[in-house]
């Protein structure tokens, strides 16, 4: 018999805290088998949890069904390292490196950069704020394609 | 989503990747945006937003009109 809709959910919802749970404790977002492991759940089950989740673009997966981005975070190395203390992480673009600090209501450093010329330009938050931070973000594509073109985006 | 150091270095990547200027903002409203968006991430309950809600989002950011409508 397959799970009901329900159980769906509820699977669903201890997969994405299992996710980021493990993403802010080690650095690195799970792969599908330690995310299996975490939940004493079968691979196959939890493939099946990332297929729905990644519907709401929050997780979006590789072409071998690992996770990509389970955002803010991002799986794969990106030019959006972010610092809380001794911990890093790497974020998918500006406004998710801006994401960790404010999901995890810490103080955060951002080693980000000008996307024109690469020259450095330091973010840092402090007490829920930002510190001296200047800068223009650019959003490249309209909001209502941004699942169209993502890495445009 | 990128930042830039000025509206002349945005001109300048969108020439080089031949895109049509987007929307921009500043690094504060990103900021800000980024909390509204992200600052409940971590509850059970957690449910992505609406169309309407994501909308009223960036309208607090001062974020509107057609680059930023939803439908």
């Amino acid at each position: 018999m397959s799970p009901s809709p329900r159980s769906d959910d509820e699977f669903d919802q201890r997969l994405r805290i299992a996710v980021y749970r493990h993403t802010i404790r080690s650095g690195c977002v799970p792969t599908v088998a330690q995310a299996a492991a975490a939940l004493k759940s079968s691979v196959r089950q939890v493939r099946s949890g990332l297929q729905r989740l990644s519907q709401t673009h929050a997780f979006m997966l590789q072409e071998n069904g690992e996770l990509w981005r389970a955002a803010p975070f991002s799986a794969v190395p990106t030019a959006f390292p972010v610092s809380i203390g001794k911990r890093s992480w790497f974020a998918n673009c500006i406004w998710d490196a801006l994401g960790i600090p404010a999901m995890l209501r810490k103080d955060a450093r951002i080693a980000a950069a000008c996307g024109c010329c690469n020259l450095e330009m330091p973010i840092q938050v402090k007490g829920g704020r930002l510190v001296a931070a200047k800068g223009i973000i650019h959003i490249a594509v309209p909001a209502r394609e941004w699942y169209k073109d993502v890495v445009f985006t | 989503m990128l930042l830039f150091r000025s509206e002349l270095h945005v001109d300048r990547w969108c020439r080089q990747w031949k895109r049509s200027r987007g929307g921009t903002l500043s690094i504060a409203q990103g900021w800000k945006l980024a909390q509204l968006w992200y600052g409940d991430r971590l509850t059970v309950k957690w449910n992505p937003k609406t169309v309407e809600q994501a909308e009223a989002t960036f309208a607090e950011v001062g974020l509107v009109g057609e680059f930023w409508r939803l439908r």
